[in-house]
């Protein structure tokens, strides 16, 4: 039997061109017998995924170890107290670093911010408990902007793999800036002196960063690196 | 073999650096007889390869500063075939494995990890173990010659040899070339469609003589036609067209009369800028006839062969930690080892075995796996009255094999068509 489309041959019983899709009409009917397979008709197995042992245990580890502080705390403290810490912080884990793994298809955009929106509550909750002031000026801030950040890093490298080079130059100059925001917050909340470390990390990141974009931008340079750093 | 083991050769060195999900890092080769296989007789005769076979029996390790094979302990245990070719090696299955014997009806397939040969080297392997097989469930007695080779014989060291080093001049080629066209599509995960296109040898020659060219040269032509037919529906804006490249392998055992069993082969990119205007078959023809004539020249070879080799030269390159060392690795060919075709065209040419094998074996084919950027790849060999045309693809389109097989048809080269996922 032949493809009207493509006028390839097929083979014999085939309901359509593997090639084009067009389906067969056969004017002998369906007699005749399909061929016998080239290769064998089972899908192959999908790899086996080791993980979901792995991730059970870890949780359970993490709910034991919450578990006993808050059932020590309640029987010879007879109070909540450091066990908050540790049941929080255990929660904190795992939501940013196992919840995620149960997921075949984990999506950064989704558990990113919802990790750095639980730090800042953990933080809230030791700010309160502890009856410090710190939370709105310094901690809510601080931990916005490193999740801003991370939110934009991994959209940056998510959507485009190109221009990777000029993407981390980018992003190498933000992060060195934001580091007189930290200590901005640092200074108004505690009392420090600005401009005490802030420069140096500011600079060395930006000089690298800048440094990066350059030599992404000027095509000149671009080649002239490649041309002496290629092995 | 005094020692049991042996560095890799120039240009398997690539292979354990890029380990990627989208390239099968793998090649098969398979003989189909015409009666089924006998599994314990099959792996009889695989266990005999094994002394004359000492590079083939072999297990991907880490070193210090590079990767190097070790010889197998036991020969590999053969296995049915699965149901797709060239599944990728996993690094553990390296480990333990570079190569499968498989056998499937009446097929005898055997896929290599690409570090320990070339397609050449891989039919050598397989017309042995096929001649072997023969005598063992036939006591057909299979002389050694057409490659074939003499059990009895120890093996000798140029086929063990990595050859560029020897044929190098020393001097790198330069060429830069423009990126190529990247054909794209639906990624199918963990599948690869391979459709074969079975052509009488005699129609295909005679079309590629209409041309005045070679098949391989007439293949590459077609296959860069339908690409820029492809491209031309795509992107009608003709200034916003990429060049359409074919990678096609040299095997250099012709070329420098090496008798390696290992690597041997280098690409080139013949091809045309479809900016600069149409091209029809024949000037497709005569433009790849004249580039491949133009390179594969052992002149220039051994100046792409010193390209590849020069950086192995360097000690301080040498002394760099195997991580650090696969990272770059990695790094440059992403950059730009694989942006210059859009295809494989491999060629392996006509596959002859001995008169005493002949009456018992029905085909012989080569299949090669998809690569990182090449979503398609196409390879072929001759064997008998018939031309075997691979296509294997990891997206779920068939337009590319489309395209190609109904131009042969067009150009009164009949092909029938076999797939492996109706
Ligand atoms: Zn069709």
């Amino acid at each position: 039997m032949y493809c009207v489309k493509c006028g390839v041959r097929l083979t014999d019983g085939a309901a359509a061109c593997p090639l084009c899709r067009t389906p067969v009409r056969d004017p002998d009917g369906a007699e005749a017998a399909p061929a016998a397979p080239t290769y064998p008709e089972r899908y192959p197995a999908p790899p086996k995924t080791r993980r979901y042992p792995i991730l059970a245990f870890l949780t359970a580890l993490l709910l034991a170890v919450s578990l006993s502080a808050m059932i020590y705390c309640l029987t010879n403290l007879h109070a909540v107290s450091w066990s908050g810490y540790v049941m929080l912080a255990c929660a904190l884990v795992y939501f940013a670093l196992l919840f995620p793994f149960w997921f075949e298809k984990r999506e950064p955009l989704i558990f990113v911010p919802i990790g750095f929106g639980l730090t800042c509550g953990y933080l809230l909750y030791i700010c309160l408990y502890t009856g410090g002031s710190w939370f709105l000026s310094f901690a809510f801030p601080v931990t916005m902007l490193a999740g801003l950040l991370t939110t934009a890093s991994v959209l940056l490298f998510r959507f485009g793999k190109r221009r990777r080079l000029l993407k981390i130059g980018v992003l190498l100059t933000v992060i060195g800036l934001s580091n007189m925001l930290i200590e901005f917050f640092l200074c108004i909340t505690f009392d420090t002196r600005m401009f005490a470390w802030s420069l140096y990390p500011v600079c060395s990141f930006s000089l690298v960063g800048l440094v990066l974009i350059l030599c992404c931008t000027i095509p000149g340079w671009r080649a002239y690196l490649e041309k002496k750093l290629f092995l | 073999m005094g020692k049991n083991w042996m560095r890799l050769d120039n240009a398997a060195l690539i292979f354990p650096a890029i380990s990627h999900t989208r390239w099968s890092n793998v090649f098969r080769v398979s003989a189909t007889l015409t009666e089924p296989v006998d599994p314990a007789l099959l792996q009889r005769a695989a266990a005999d390869l094994m002394p004359r076979f000492p590079s083939m029996y072999v297990r991907l390790k880490t070193g210090v500063f590079w990767h190097y094979l070790e010889a197998l302990p036991a020969p590999p245990q053969v296995r049915e075939d699965f149901a797709f070719p060239l599944t990728l090696m996993q690094k553990k299955e390296l480990k333990t494995c570079c190569i499968r014997v498989i056998y499937f009806k009446n097929r005898i397939a055997v896929e290599f990890f690409h570090s320990l040969t070339d397609g050449t080297g891989g039919i050598i392997y397989l017309k042995t173990l096929t001649a072997r097989y023969l005598h063992l469930k036939y006591g057909a007695d299979v002389p050694a010659e057409e490659g074939v080779l003499d059990l009895n014989e120890a093996p000798l060291p140029e086929e063990l040899e990595d050859s560029f080093p020897r044929f190098s001049n020393g001097v790198a080629l330069d060429d830069r070339e423009t990126d190529a066209l990247r054909l794209r599509g639906t990624r199918e995960p963990n599948f690869l469609h391979l459709t074969t296109g079975i052509v009488p040898a005699g129609a295909l020659k005679a079309a590629a003589h209409r041309y005045g060219v070679t098949v391989t040269v007439f293949l590459t032509a077609v296959m860069a036609e339908s690409i820029l037919a492809y491209q031309t529906e795509r992107c009608p804006e003709r200034r916003r067209r990429k060049p359409v490249r074919i990678t096609v392998p040299i095997n250099l055992r012709r070329i420098y009369g090496s008798k390696t069993l290992r690597n041997f082969a280098l690409t080139l990119n013949p091809g045309v800028d479809p900016r600069m205007g149409d091209y029809d078959l024949g000037e497709l023809c005569s433009v790849i006839a004249a580039q491949l004539n133009a390179e594969a020249t052992p002149q220039r070879m051994a100046g792409r062969i010193a390209a590849n080799v020069n950086p192995q030269n360097i000690s301080l390159i040498r002394a760099v930690p195997l991580p650090v060392k696969s990272f770059i690795m990695r790094l440059i060919y992403n950059r730009r080892g694989e942006s210059k075709g859009c295809i494989n065209v491999s060629n392996l040419g006509v596959i002859r075995v001995p008169e005493a094998m002949a009456p018992f074996v029905r085909r012989m084919e080569f299949i090669i796996g998809t690569q990182r950027s090449y979503p398609n790849n196409c390879s072929v060999a001759t064997f008998g009255d018939e031309t075997y045309i691979n296509m294997i693809r990891n997206i779920r389109e068939p337009e590319l094999e489309r395209r190609f097989f109904s131009r042969l048809v067009e150009l009164n080269v009949p092909v029938a068509v076999e797939t492996n996922s109706n």
